[in-house]
């Protein structure tokens, strides 16, 4: 099986299904549907095969648009698109497609009562590919467009029951901020280019390694700031807590488990550590004594935006009484501990503390994927049955909706970081290596835990209490709806149970390859040029 | 000296982002969005513009390259500019859209008003 | 340095103290005097308040809120943390950008000093 000739099916088979959905849906509405989730499924089919490919043979897959190299005839650097595929842009995938299936399953039974059914479908494909794009790109102006396409999907869709004020309201706050996080992103990469001439991410890094000049340090704080925004950190956390309950929940479920990791913490990770590499400027041109960029300083800064969002995030959803709000400002703390991660990776890089730093934000990033996800359709389910997200209202659901309570109860302590669930393997790895690294960010992240296991226990309570007359008519909801809540708990537990093997086979790999301490990540693009 | 296209790119960026601050109507907020990507479009573009023997370079058209007395500008910004343009519409289209159903919910445009969800 | 875990051990003893709080359960029905199987006695205590028990005034408040109270005394003492978080959150679009272009500022500023 050859990588390089399936990556391009990865976005050709969600941009025909997306586009060709209108049609489609002209053939009635079960076509609609079952277009919709074989699109999603076939996707689902090429991500996994990717996955297998990079995950066995740990090589990078290189990816020229239009042409066998990137590079041109008779110059020495690439000037075609090219994608990059290592292996955290793989699990990336991989868990995109997998989530978004579910989101696509759960939307059958749960938007069976809204219009504009064939605009929903094609914008959540669109989402998807978005996504994958940015998870599989080497390009940064590319990657700019994904993201483009990404968010703009993602602002139509919190938008999207525009008969609702909350979704326009949250529609246009997230719309017209996250445009300026955008433009901020497209500053940076133009100053890139006029500094460097290229776009190729493998390319800059060489270029930027040779030459670290302010510009490069300008760009690498717009993107930063950017992408900060994305990812829904402190003190740019507010819009998330908006938008992602005002969407409908399949759309929370994505944007939650998804939007944020990918558009976010994956594109950070990118720009750090391929673009910005650290091996090159920590390591090789300090020991030198060449101008450098001093990465652990940034790594560092990012530490300190972790701990805020940790502390802010797990707090502020303590005190929320709208269910949905709860689990968004709960994704604002994960999100804090994925930095947190990713900041230790950076700062103590080259340490073995650092790398399973890393590979903890990577493994978190995965699981709360899929527990926020679990989450967020039950919090649908609820809606749906109930009618309501107030949790002053919902007291009782346990005698009346047993099994979608059981899916709350499993998704709630793995998200807290109860064993045996998945959640307690990849927050120990955090905890442990924040504990190595510096006792007071340990410290740090236990304080969020302990308001995020308040604000869980809350609902718990609330869900196991005394039954009010609102809650007696719900009941557990039809089989499309319950079968992706099924399916998530069944990742969460079966994740949990092999947390030892994961953590080895999959996510330090990744963390290696992330750190590219062979400069693999170049090595890959530029063995390349004598192809031509 | 820095070309007067590059302070001129960087003062758009600086009025849209003073519009932000301090506007409160959604229309004009709409406009400061344009502003702020016109200004990285204006930046984009005139980083492929290049003096040769004096001469203000061609279009970047490749039939009669050979007869051109003069250099070309770059085609790759004006591929991205164009790129980012159409991506530009997409906001703009949608971010009227939104505001239109803004207007029908609460019937006014300040951005004021769009404060039920705090908290 | 870095330990590993393997979740059999916690499901043992996640078992263990499933068994400890039945036999902890035996022995409150035994000895205790609320709990019975069956009438007024079946009734489930939550921080020592009665349920079924209507306080004059405050009738509106009963029995459907069971969540509300149990973290009161988290909420309580960190009232005033609470208090400045919820209003810095203020759903204005401007103090939002404002709140970005900080963000940004911050960013330049240490990658530029410390970079």
């Amino acid at each position: 099986m050859n990588g390089e000739a399936i990556l391009p099916y990865l976005i050709i088979i969600p941009l025909f299904g997306a586009f060709a959905m209108p049609i489609v849906s002209l053939a009635g509405k079960k076509a609609r549907e079952a277009w919709a989730v074989i699109i999603s499924a076939l996707t689902l089919v090429v991500a996994s095969a990717v996955f297998y490919h990079v995950w066995k043979t740990k090589e990078i897959i290189v990816y020229t648009l239009g042409a066998k190299t990137p590079f041109g005839q008779g110059v020495g650097f690439p000037i075609r698109i090219v994608w990059e595929v290592d292996l955290f842009g793989a699990i990336m995938v991989l868990t995109v497609a997998f989530v978004s299936l579910m989101a696509v399953l759960y939307s059958l039974g749960y938007m069976k009562h809204d219009t504009g059914l064939e605009k929903y479908y094609t914008l959540i494909l669109i989402l998807e590919l978005g996504m994958l794009g940015i998870a599989i790109t080497g390009d940064l102006f590319n990657f700019y467009v994904f993201l483009e396409i990404m968010s703009i999907a993602s602002y139509a869709l919190v938008a999207f029951r525009n008969d609702t004020w909350e979704g326009i309201e949250a529609g246009v706050k997230y719309m017209f901020v996250g445009s300026i996080a955008g433009s901020f992103i497209l500053l940076g990469i133009a100053l890139l280019y006029g500094q460097y001439g290229t776009l190729t991410m493998g390319y800059i890094a060489v270029k930027i390694a040779e030459n670290p000049t302010v510009t490069a340090k300008v760009a690498l704080a717009l993107f930063i700031a950017g992408l900060l925004f994305k990812s829904g950190a402190s003190p740019v956390h507010m819009w998330l807590a908006d938008a992602h309950p005002a969407a409908p929940s399949s759309i929370s479920a994505m944007l939650s488990g998804l939007v944020i990791k990918v558009g976010g913490i994956y594109a950070m990770a990118r720009i750090l550590f391929s673009i910005y590499s650290p091996m090159a400027h920590s390591i090789v041109l300090k020991a030198y004594l060449q101008p450098y960029i001093n990465m652990s300083a940034i790594g560092w800064l990012i530490i300190i935006f972790a701990s805020l969002t940790l502390i802010i995030g797990n707090a502020m959803a303590v005190i929320q009484t709208d269910m949905k709000r709860l689990l968004a400002y709960s994704s604002v703390g994960q999100i804090g501990y994925i930095l947190l991660g990713l900041g230790i990776g950076l700062a103590a890089y080259g340490t073995q503390t650092g790398e399973v730093a890393l590979a903890g934000a990577i493994y978190h990033t995965v699981n709360h994927a899929i527990m926020k996800a679990l989450l967020f359709l039950v919090a649908g389910v609820v809606i749906h049955e109930v009618g309501t997200r107030n949790l002053n209202e919902l007291s009782g659901l346990a005698k009346t909706m047993p099994k979608t309570t059981f899916a709350f109860l499993i998704g709630a302590a793995a998200i807290v970081g109860l064993p045996p669930l998945n959640g307690f393997a990849s927050k120990w790895l955090i905890y442990e290596s924040s504990a190595v690294f510096n006792p007071v960010l340990g410290a740090i992240a236990i304080i969020g835990t302990a308001f995020c296991t308040a604000a869980y226990v809350r609902v718990l309570y609330t869900f196991f209490g005394r039954p009010s007359e609102r809650v007696a008519n719900a009941r557990d909801p039809e089989t499309s709806m319950m079968l992706p809540m099924l399916l998530l708990v069944l990742a969460i537990v079966i994740m949990g149970l092999l947390p030892w093997q994961i953590s080895d086979k999959v996510m330090i790999p990744t963390a290696r390859m992330l750190e590219q301490f062979k400069f693999e990540y170049i090595n890959a693009l530029m063995s390349l040029a004598g192809g031509a | 000296m820095i070309p007067f296209q590059f302070i001129t790119a960087f003062l758009m960026m600086a009025i849209g982002i003073y519009a932000f601050l301090y506007k409160r109507n959604l229309i004009k907020l709409i406009l400061a969005l344009n502003i702020i990507d016109s200004g990285i479009h204006l930046l984009l573009v005139s980083l492929g513009y290049r003096m040769e023997l004096n001469e203000p370079p061609t279009a970047p058209i490749y039939t009669g390259y050979e007869t051109l007395k003069s250099a070309m500008v770059g085609p790759l910004p004006q591929a991205l500019v164009l790129t980012s343009i159409v991506i530009g519409v997409c906001v703009l289209a949608l971010a009227m859209a939104l505001t239109i159903n803004a207007y029908r919910h609460y019937g006014t445009l300040d951005v004021r008003a769009l404060r039920r969800l705090r908290g | 340095m870095f330990g590993y875990w393997d979740a059999l051990y916690f499901v043992f003893i996640f078992i263990i103290g499933l068994i400890l709080a039945w036999l902890l359960n035996e022995w409150a029905k035994k000895s205790g005097m609320g709990t019975r199987e069956t009438g007024d006695g079946t009734k489930i205590f939550i921080s020592g308040e009665d349920p079924d028990k209507v306080v004059p005034g405050f009738e509106h408040l009963e029995g459907h809120f069971t969540g509300k109270n149990v973290m009161w005394g988290l909420t309580y003492a960190l009232k005033r943390f609470f208090r400045v978080l919820r209003d810095d959150h203020t759903g204005l679009l401007t103090d939002y950008v404002s709140y970005l272009l900080i963000t940004t500022g911050f960013v330049l500023g240490v990658i530029l000093i410390w970079g």
